[in-house]
C-alpha cells in the first residue's frame, strides 16, 4: 500500500494526527451521486459556495483543484488575467473502507460515504 | 472586509488618509443601501453589510479608488450626486487619459454582481459546447468562426476549426436578431440544446445540434516537433489557458518536447487570455533555463505612488515575482524541479485575445534577453491587474497595479505589435488568423510565417494570410468560450 508523503504534510501541518492508511483514490463508479457528494464536500469545505465540477472529477485523479468560476470581459478574456491567489485543492483519498476528501489548506477531512472509491494507480 | 484590514491601519496610522478627503475604508465599507443578510459562502461568516445609504457607497467608493488606483490622480472629480448608483458613480471614477494609439488608457474598469464572482468551479471546467468560437464582426455583416474544438467535449467530431457558422436555431449570423443569437451562443443554463448550421473550410454545409455541458478545458495541446534540418528542429505547442492543470500540462509538454530535442520553439497563445500569473513565470523559465533567468527575476508589481514599496493588500515589502524554477504547487506537487529548454529564441503566435499573463510571458523573456519573435497579431496590452473588491454585494475591479519586466519594461497598454516601431514592438510578422488549416499544422499561416522567419528573416506577403475571404489583419476577432459573459452581439 503506497504511503502519502503529501497526506502527511497536509495533516502535520494542520496539527491533526496522521493517518497512516490513506492512499489516493479516485472514483470509481461516478454519477450523479458521487459528484453531488463531492460538490457538498467542497462546499462545506469552503463556506457553502456553489461549485461546478466536471463529470469525470477525481475520476481520473485524486487531485482535485478548485477556484472562481472564470468570468470573462466583454471582449471574452479573462476578468482576472492575472491571478495571484493559489486555487483551493483537496484529495481523495480512501481511509479503511471509507472515502475522505482532504482540504489540503486546512487538513480538514470531508467523509463522502455516498461515494465508492478505489486506490488510485 | 476583505483586503481593507492592513490599508485601514495605515490610513489611520496617517491621521485618516493622505488623499483630501479620504477617511478610513474600512469606516467607510459595507455601509449598505441594501445590506445582505444571512452568510457569506465564500467566508463561511455572516455577511459583513450594515445599514447605509447610496452615499456611503459612493464614498467608499472614492476613497478606495483614490487609495489603490493606479491612475488615481487622474480620476476627475465627479459629483457623486450625478449618478444614480453605485455603478454608475464608479464608471465615471477612471482615468480619461488615452494611450498614445488613442485607446482609452483604462479599458479594464468592470463590476460584477458578487454573488456571481464568488462562484467556484473545478480548474478547467467551464459551462460550455467545447468550442472556442471567435467573433470576427460584432455588426451586421457579422462574421464567427471556430478557433478549435476541446478535445472529448461534446463538439468534438462535430465540429472543427474553420467552420464558418452561418445560422443559430435558425436565425442568421450575417444579420439576425442578436437576441436568439445570444441565447444559442450563451445559453442560461446547462443541457440547452440549439442548433447550428455552418460550412466547414472545404464549403460544405454543415447542420448539428450543440448541448451545453460541464467542459474541461485541455490547456496545452499539439505539442511535438513541426520542423527538422540537419541542425535544427522547431517544436510547436498551443498554449491556450493559464490555468491550475496548465501547471502539469506546460510541465509534461516541455518533457516532451525536451525528450524530442528541439533547437527552436512556437508557442502558440493567441487565444490565451491569461490565468495564474505564477503559471506564466515558470513557463517563462522553462523556456528560458537557469542561464538566461539567473538571479533575475519575472515581472514586478508596481502600484500607485502612495505604495512603492509595499504591498497595500499584505503590508509586507514587495517582491518582484521570481522565475520560479521549481513548481509552486497549482497541479504538480510543490516544490519539483521543472524541466528546461534553455531556447535562447522563442516565436510567439498571438492575437488580440493574447492578454495579461500571456503577455507576461513575452515580457518576462525579454526582460532577460531571450530574443522573442511575435507573429501575428498585436496583444490585448494589459500590463495590469488589481485585487477585485466586494462592497455591497457589488465587486468591483479597478487597475491596481503594473507588471514590469527584469528590464524594467511594462508600457505596453497599446499591445505588443509584430514588427512595430514602438518600444512595445517586437520583431515579426503580421499575419491573420489561418482558419483554414488546424492549429499546428505547419501550412496553417501564422505557423507557415513563423517557420519562415525562422528560415529566411523574412515575412510572408501580406495577403498571403487568407481565411473565408479574409484579409490580413481583419482575420482577429474577439474569442468567444464560456457562458458568463455579457453578450456582444449587435
Amino acid at each position: 500500500m503506497r504511503r502519502l508523503p503529501w497526506a502527511a504534510m497536509v495533516l502535520l501541518g494542520a496539527c491533526k494526527t496522521p493517518q497512516p492508511m490513506d492512499t489516493p483514490a479516485i472514483i470509481d463508479k461516478p454519477g450523479i451521486r458521487s459528484r453531488e457528494a463531492v460538490m457538498t464536500a467542497v462546499s462545506e469545505a469552503l463556506g457553502g459556495a456553489n461549485v461546478t465540477l466536471a463529470a469525470d472529477a477525481l475520476t481520473k485523479s485524486s487531485l482535485l483543484i478548485i477556484n472562481r468560476r472564470p468570468l470573462r470581459d466583454s471582449a471574452g478574456r479573462p476578468v482576472q488575467g492575472r491571478e495571484t491567489q493559489m486555487p483551493e485543492r483537496f484529495f481523495l483519498v480512501k481511509s479503511g473502507a471509507q472515502c475522505v476528501l482532504v482540504h489540503e489548506k486546512t487538513g480538514k477531512r470531508y467523509p463522502i460515504g455516498a461515494v465508492g472509491c478505489v486506490e488510485a494507480k | 472586509m476583505r483586503h481593507l484590514a492592513w490599508i485601514a491601519l495605515v490610513l489611520s496610522a496617517c491621521g485618516g488618509g493622505k488623499s483630501p478627503g479620504v477617511q478610513s475604508l474600512d469606516q467607510l465599507a459595507n455601509k449598505c443601501a441594501a445590506p445582505r443578510s444571512g452568510t457569506d459562502p465564500v467566508t463561511g461568516k455572516a455577511f459583513p453589510d450594515g445599514p447605509g445609504s447610496l452615499s456611503n457607497e459612493k464614498a467608499f467608493l472614492r476613497a478606495w479608488i483614490d487609495e489603490l488606483y493606479l491612475w488615481y490622480r487622474e480620476v476627475p472629480a465627479a459629483d457623486p450626486n450625478q449618478s444614480a448608483t453605485a455603478i454608475d458613480y464608479f464608471n465615471a471614477l477612471k482615468t480619461p487619459a488615452t494611450t498614445p494609439s488613442g485607446n482609452p488608457k483604462d479599458r479594464f474598469h468592470f463590476t460584477q454582481a458578487t454573488v456571481d464572482w464568488e462562484q467556484l468551479s473545478q480548474s478547467g471546467v467551464d459551462a460550455g459546447y467545447g468550442v472556442q468560437f471567435v467573433l470576427i464582426a460584432s455588426r451586421p455583416p457579422r462574421k464567427l468562426v471556430v478557433a478549435y474544438v476541446e478535445p472529448g467535449s461534446p463538439a468534438a467530431g462535430k465540429i472543427d476549426r474553420g467552420a464558418d457558422i452561418q445560422k443559430i436555431d435558425g436565425v442568421a449570423v450575417l444579420d439576425g436578431n442578436p437576441a436568439p443569437l445570444n441565447a444559442g451562443l450563451s445559453p442560461a443554463k446547462l443541457g440547452e440544446t440549439h442548433t447550428f448550421d455552418y460550412k466547414d473550410v472545404a464549403g460544405a454545409t454543415h447542420t448539428v445540434a450543440l448541448t451545453s455541458a460541464s467542459i474541461t478545458h485541455v490547456p496545452v495541446q499539439s505539442v511535438g516537433t513541426v520542423a527538422t534540418g540537419a541542425n535544427f528542429k522547431v517544436g510547436y505547442m498551443l498554449f491556450n489557458d493559464h490555468l491550475a492543470t496548465a501547471e502539469k500540462a506546460l510541465v509534461d509538454a516541455v518533457t516532451t518536447l525536451k525528450g524530442q530535442g528541439i533547437t527552436e520553439l512556437v508557442l502558440d497563445i493567441r487565444y490565451n487570455g491569461g490565468g495564474f500569473l505564477a503559471i506564466a513565470s515558470e513557463l517563462g523559465y522553462m523556456l528560458a533555463g537557469p542561464g538566461a533567468t539567473g538571479s533575475k527575476f519575472f515581472e514586478k508589481t508596481q502600484y500607485n505612488d502612495k505604495y512603492p514599496t509595499t504591498d497595500p493588500f499584505s503590508g509586507r515589502a514587495l517582491t518582484p515575482t521570481p522565475f520560479y524554477n521549481t513548481s509552486v504547487g497549482l497541479s504538480v506537487n510543490q516544490g519539483a524541479p521543472l524541466p528546461h529548454l534553455d531556447l535562447q529564441r522563442v516565436f510567439v503566435l498571438t492575437g488580440k485575445s493574447t492578454c495579461s499573463a500571456s503577455e507576461s510571458v513575452i515580457n518576462g523573456l525579454r526582460g532577460v534577453d531571450v530574443q522573442v519573435v511575435q507573429i501575428g497579431g498585436t496583444t490585448c496590452g494589459k500590463p495590469y491587474g488589481f485585487v477585485p473588491q466586494d462592497n455591497c454585494g457589488t465587486t468591483y475591479f479597478s487597475i491596481q497595479f503594473q507588471g514590469v519586466n527584469a528590464k524594467g519594461f511594462g508600457d505596453y497598454a497599446d499591445g505588443f505589435e509584430p514588427g512595430g516601431i514602438t518600444p512595445s514592438g517586437v520583431a515579426g510578422c503580421k499575419v491573420a488568423d489561418d482558419f483554414t488549416h488546424a492549429l499546428g499544422d505547419p501550412a496553417e499561416a501564422r505557423l507557415a510565417a513563423a517557420l519562415q522567419y525562422r528560415a529566411t528573416q523574412t515575412c510572408p506577403p501580406a495577403s498571403a494570410s487568407v481565411a473565408h475571404g479574409l484579409t490580413a489583419g481583419a482575420g482577429d476577432g474577439e474569442a468567444i468560450r464560456n457562458f458568463w459573459r455579457e453578450n456582444r452581439w449587435q
